[in-house]
Parts: C-alpha cells; structure tokens; sequence
C-alpha cells in the first residue's frame, strides 16, 4: 500500500444550519499533485482550512502526515506549507524581508535565492509587498508556503485572477514541487488547471464528493463521447429544429450564452456525415466546426446536470 | 525568542517605513507643542489695570493725588471728563472710574471718593479698590500728619513662575500616550478584519508573538515620544523641568500600558475598523477635554466631576504635571498610580475574557 499524506473520512463541517461540508472521504498518495475541483461555496476553502487546523471540525477523522490537526497542530505546522489568503502580514516589509520572516519559522527552511527564482520575483525582491500587483501577491503567497520546505503543501486556489502566462509561470512551480518530492494539495475552480496539473482529483459540489480519479479516468468514466461544437451564428430556428430531428447524436445542447451548439456523440462519423449532409440538403454553411475531446466541464455538467459556473473572483 | 526578535524587527521597519503612521507619532506630538508653546508662553507679566480718572478740581492735593495715582506701575490712568469716562467704563474701556472732588484745605470737612465699577468684575474691582484705599489712606496720613504706625514695606522674591503652558506640557505628553495607546490598537484590528491573524495559524508563528512585539515596540515610541516634548518644552519655551528623567518615564510607562490594554479592551469590541475607530473616538473625544490635561477641572459643574475621577487619563495628568513641571495634583501620587494600575488590571481582564483573535 502506497504511503498516504491525507486520510480524509467522513468529514463534516457544518456553519450554523449550513452544511458546509457533508461527509467527505478522500485520501492522497505521497508525492503526486491531488486537485479539488468545485464551483465557488462548493468548500473547497472550508476542506483546507479544516485540514490545516483553522477550523474544528465537527465530524469525522483526519490525518495530516498521520497527526490530527486538532491534536498535534504545534507540530504539523512546522511540516506543512500552507498559502495564506494575503501575504500582507507587514505591507511595507520587502518581498525578500517577509521571505526571510517567514523563513525564520521553520528549522530547515528553503533558499530565499531558490524560492524567489521559482515564483519569478527577483526582480521585484525589494519591492514592498503592498506595492506588488494582484498576480505578484499571489505568487509571493505561494512562496511562503513553499519557502517551510515541509512535505506537503497547501494551495488555496493559487491561480485565481492570474493573467494566463502568471498562470502558467505558477504551474511550473507547481510541477517543480512535485518534482522534489513534495506533495502537493491544491483547490481549484478552473477545469483546465485541474485537468493539466492534477495526478488525482475529486470534484466538490454543494459540500458533497461527486466524483473521483484521475482526469483521464474521470473523463473516460463519465464521459467517451467527443464534443463537436457549432457556431450558433446564423443558424435560424427551423434549422436548430432539424438538427434536432435530423441529426445522430448521444446529446445536444444549445449553449445561447456562448454562441455554441453541443453535440455530444460516441459515434463522431456517424454525427459528422449525418450533420454535413443536413447542411448540404438545406444549403447552409457551417461556420466553425470544432472536434474536441470531452473536458472535465462536460464531466461536471453530466454529473450535475447544472452548467459549471466559472465565476473567477 | 528568536521569532520574536524577528517578528519585532519587521514591526520597527513596517513602522519606520510607514510615513502617515510616523507623522502621528512623531510630528503631531511636536507640533502641538509648537502651537500650545507659541500661544501660552507669552508676556504674562504684571498685569495693569486701566482707570478712569475725574477731577473736579485742581487743587494742590488734587494735583498730588493724581501724582500718585500717576506714579503706581499697576494702573494705567486716563484723565477725562465724568461724562467722557462713564462712557468708557460702560463699553468696559475701563476697569473703574474714580471721580475726585475738589479738595480743599479745609481739613475739617469730608470729602467723597466716588468709584464706579462694572459689576460684573467685582472680584478685580476689589483688589483695585484695596489698593486705591491704601493710596488714599497714606494721603491722608500725610496731610493730617499723623504718623504712621505701620510702615507696609511689600518685598518681591525671586520665585518659580510657573506660566500656562508648564500645565498644559505634561498635558501634550498625556494625550500623546492616550493616542498611541488606543489608536495603536487598529493595526492589530486591521490584521484581525483581514484575515491575516487567523491565516497565520497555519504557520509555526505563534499570534501572541505578533501581539507583544506590538506592544513593545509601542511602549518604546512612548518613550521617544517623552523626550521629544520633555527636551522640545525644556529648550525652546523654557519649561522647568523639576522631575528626574527615570521617573517620568516609569509613569509614562505605568501610563502607557493601561491605554495599551484599554486600545485593545475597546477593538474587542469592534468587529470592522469602522465601528473600531467609532469606539476609540467616542471614549478619546470626551476623555481629552474631561480629564483636565489642558485646563483645570475645578470650575466644571459638579455632576461630572464623578466622570473626571473616573478617568485613567486625569490620573496620568495629574502624575505627569507633578513629576514633569511640580505642580501638585489634589490626588496623591501613590493614588495616581494605583488607579492607573487598576484601569489596566480591569481593562486587561475584559480584554482577555473577550478577546478575538479573528
């Protein structure tokens, strides 16, 4: 049996009458990168901070590098590596004071040199912390969890209102984590992220586990069909209609925010000649068609039958 | 001790660092002391009375009696008609108006000394009257010539002159320590509201670290704060310092811990930074002005004097004023303490039975 980091069971956390967290299982092998997957007041936040010893929870077992958080939270804390919501402990200290602050918490701590190349601040190591933009906080918070060296590390949605090449910057430091050894626990609403980075998964739902694997089985499990997509543009009812009738398909949806129709098919050819046939019979065109593989989006929506809101904060 | 060593150096430069924060500390405290010195160090030397003199005569003694009047560095003599000055002392161009009617050598007859005054300034009336008789009555004397029995030989010593602004010195430092310790207390607030205390539980940083390097670093700027308005009072408007240096920074301390703990007894009341700046300025506002550190309290109604003796900063006033400047308090210093004492041991105990740290 493989050594676990995290041995999550049954865990409820409930706030006032609102359950934040309904009985949850999951464990996380050592070394890999475990995602958790939800919409925002899913309880992801609520998971890592019961985790982490912020919260008491209220029922259930944890185990955190085989100590109960609430237990031996003294000693946990000198293993672990957690990112703060803010890094503006002292909003004038500079980025490499509050590095060096942090790092005189730990016995074994991280090179300040190291950690700063990683999160790509050395240029910005005299910086005031308050002076740093929204992404540079944000990397600076992940810093500070990497810079305890502890086994396991906690990111609390680190990419969250990244622009896309931050983003991809604070993945590579993920994957170097990784790359050391280090366990990773990360929370995350953006499906492409968890898709990317993740060894192992769960996605969190209303404080509930709705599913559970690696992304490449949780699609294969849920879902073998492809995706084709049509540009809604153009396409008047009538003719929406006949896709309806006229079409082979598995399942269709008609997606009017984003402009797209959905056609989810696990016989792709048979959907495809059905399809370019029904525009050739009307003499349409068709704008815009994309073959794709099923995404942990569609996943979510078959599950849920709810459209996953991606509301980035 | 090592992380509190560190957490405290990174307190002192997120301090030195933060501009507006060393403005309140540092410039406010002197700039008052500016302000006050420059307004209530003026000349507050003999003071003299302007009076109004008429003279229905010009007698040889009439002319005498003006003389005198003329020669006494206390009164400032206008000479008018009765009309001319009745109307000054009316639109209080006067203190008081003596009205002198020819006096002849008939030394047999009486002659009447009219005063008139303002009644609303008896009390000055009074002194000036005493000492207009004194004059008259050594007139007399001297035309009657009788001896004198008494000879009032009055006598200046050289004595310590204590002006306005000795009071109002020891006042400036209080306020200063009254701020420090309650407006301090929002940074501890700030992290509180943020998030940023609670967050730091997942790190081996223990938050009463964070606590108590606050609260040393702010008993140290208390002390920083003494010698900038002891030296700046002392040096530029030349107040005399009676008390040792060592124990006017033991009562700022004593004085500084018990609004340090009455800042943080008031935040846990708080649960946003504004209704914290809501409470700390509904309990500084009335405190600055019903503690006397500016002014004396003897002339307020008597229903608040229970409110003033109810208050920890009259106490550090009085204690400030008597060890600073010598100017006794009407409470002993042994009682200055123990009541400051008290308000922290209160205080404090609130503050721990309430406490949050989030």
């Amino acid at each position: 049996m493989a050594e676990n980091v995290i041995d999550i069971s049954n865990l409820k956390k409930y706030f006032a009458e609102v359950k934040a967290l309904d009985g949850i299982n999951f464990s996380v092998k050592k070394g890999i990168i475990f995602g958790m997957l939800g919409p925002n007041g899913a309880g992801k936040t609520t998971t890592i901070e019961t985790m982490t010893g912020l919260y008491q929870r209220d029922e259930g077992e944890i185990s955190i590098l085989g100590l109960d958080p609430e237990r031996s939270l003294k000693t946990l804390q000198k293993k672990m590596g957690v990112q703060l919501q803010s890094p503006s402990l002292f909003p004038r200290l500079k980025v490499v004071e509050i590095l060096n602050l942090f790092a005189s918490f730990y016995q074994n701590p991280l090179k300040i040199s190291n950690v700063l190349s990683q999160i790509g601040l050395q240029n910005k190591k005299d910086s005031w912390v308050k002076k740093l933009s929204g992404g540079q906080k944000h990397r600076l918070a992940v810093g500070l969890a990497m810079i305890s060296n502890g086994e396991l590390i906690f990111l609390d949605e680190p990419t969250t209102g990244l622009d896309p090449q931050a983003r991809q910057d604070l993945w590579n430091v993920i994957k170097n984590l990784k790359a050391e050894g280090k366990t990773v626990f990360l929370t995350t609403h953006y499906m492409d992220e968890a898709q990317k980075l993740c060894d192992d998964l769960v996605i969190l739902d209303k404080g509930k586990i709705i599913a559970h694997g690696s992304p490449e089985k949780l699609i294969n499990d849920y879902f073998k069909d492809r995706v084709i997509e049509l540009e809604d543009m153009g396409l008047n009812n009538s003719f929406k209609e006949r896709i309806k009738k006229e079409v082979f398909y598995n399942r269709l949806s008609f997606e009017e925010k984003k402009g797209h129709v959905l056609l989810y098919s696990d016989q792709i050819d048979k959907t495809l000649k059905s399809l370019f046939q029904l525009a050739d019979n009307y003499e349409r065109e068709l704008n815009d068609v994309v073959i794709r593989k099923a995404t942990l989006e569609d996943v979510f929506l078959k599950i849920t039958g709810r459209e996953y809101r991606d509301e980035a904060v | 001790m090592k992380l509190f060593k560190e957490v405290f150096i990174a307190n002192i430069k997120e301090l030195l660092r933060d501009k507006s924060g060393m403005f309140w500390l540092v410039a406010f405290p002197v700039i008052f002391v500016f302000i006050f010195g420059l307004i209530f160090t003026g000349n507050t030397g003999q003071q003299s009375y302007t009076i109004g003199l008429v003279l229905e005569g010009s007698s040889v003694i009439n002319n005498n009696i003006e003389k005198v009047l003329l020669k006494n560095p206390s009164f400032n003599i206008r000479k008018g008609s009765q009309e001319e000055e009745v109307n000054a002392l009316q639109e209080g161009k006067r203190e008081l108006v003596i009205i002198i009617p020819e006096i002849g050598f008939d030394l047999n007859s009486q002659y009447d000394i009219q005063i008139l005054y303002n009644r609303d300034l008896n009390g000055t009336a009074n002194i000036i009257i005493s000492s207009l008789k004194e004059i008259f009555y050594s007139i007399e004397r001297r035309l009657t010539e009788q001896t004198e029995l008494f000879n009032i030989r009055p006598e200046a010593i050289q004595a310590k002159t204590l002006s306005d602004f000795d009071y109002i010195l020891p006042g400036i430092l209080a306020m200063a320590i009254l701020q420090l310790g309650l407006f301090g207390s929002f940074q501890f607030l700030n992290l509180r509201e943020k998030g940023i205390i609670r967050g730091l539980g997942v790190t081996p940083l223990s938050r009463s670290v964070i606590l108590s390097s606050e609260i040393l670093m702010r008993l140290i700027i208390a002390l920083i704060q003494t010698i900038l308005i002891v030296f700046l009072g002392k040096w530029l408007f030349d107040v005399q310092i009676t008390g040792n240096l060592l124990q006017v920074f033991g009562i700022v301390i004593i004085g500084a811990l018990s609004f340090i703990s009455l800042g943080y007894m008031l935040i846990t009341f708080a649960d946003s930074m504004e209704s914290g700046r809501g409470i700390v300025q509904v309990v500084q506002f009335p405190m600055l002005f019903l503690s006397g550190i500016f002014f004396p309290v003897e002339f307020f109604p008597s229903y608040i004097k229970p409110i003033i003796k109810a208050l920890p900063l009259t106490y550090l006033g009085n204690a400030l004023r008597e060890v600073m400047v010598g100017i006794p308090a009407q409470t002993t210093m042994q009682r200055n303490i123990i009541i400051l004492l008290l308000w922290t041991l209160v205080t404090l105990v609130l503050t721990i039975k309430f406490w949050k740290w989030e």
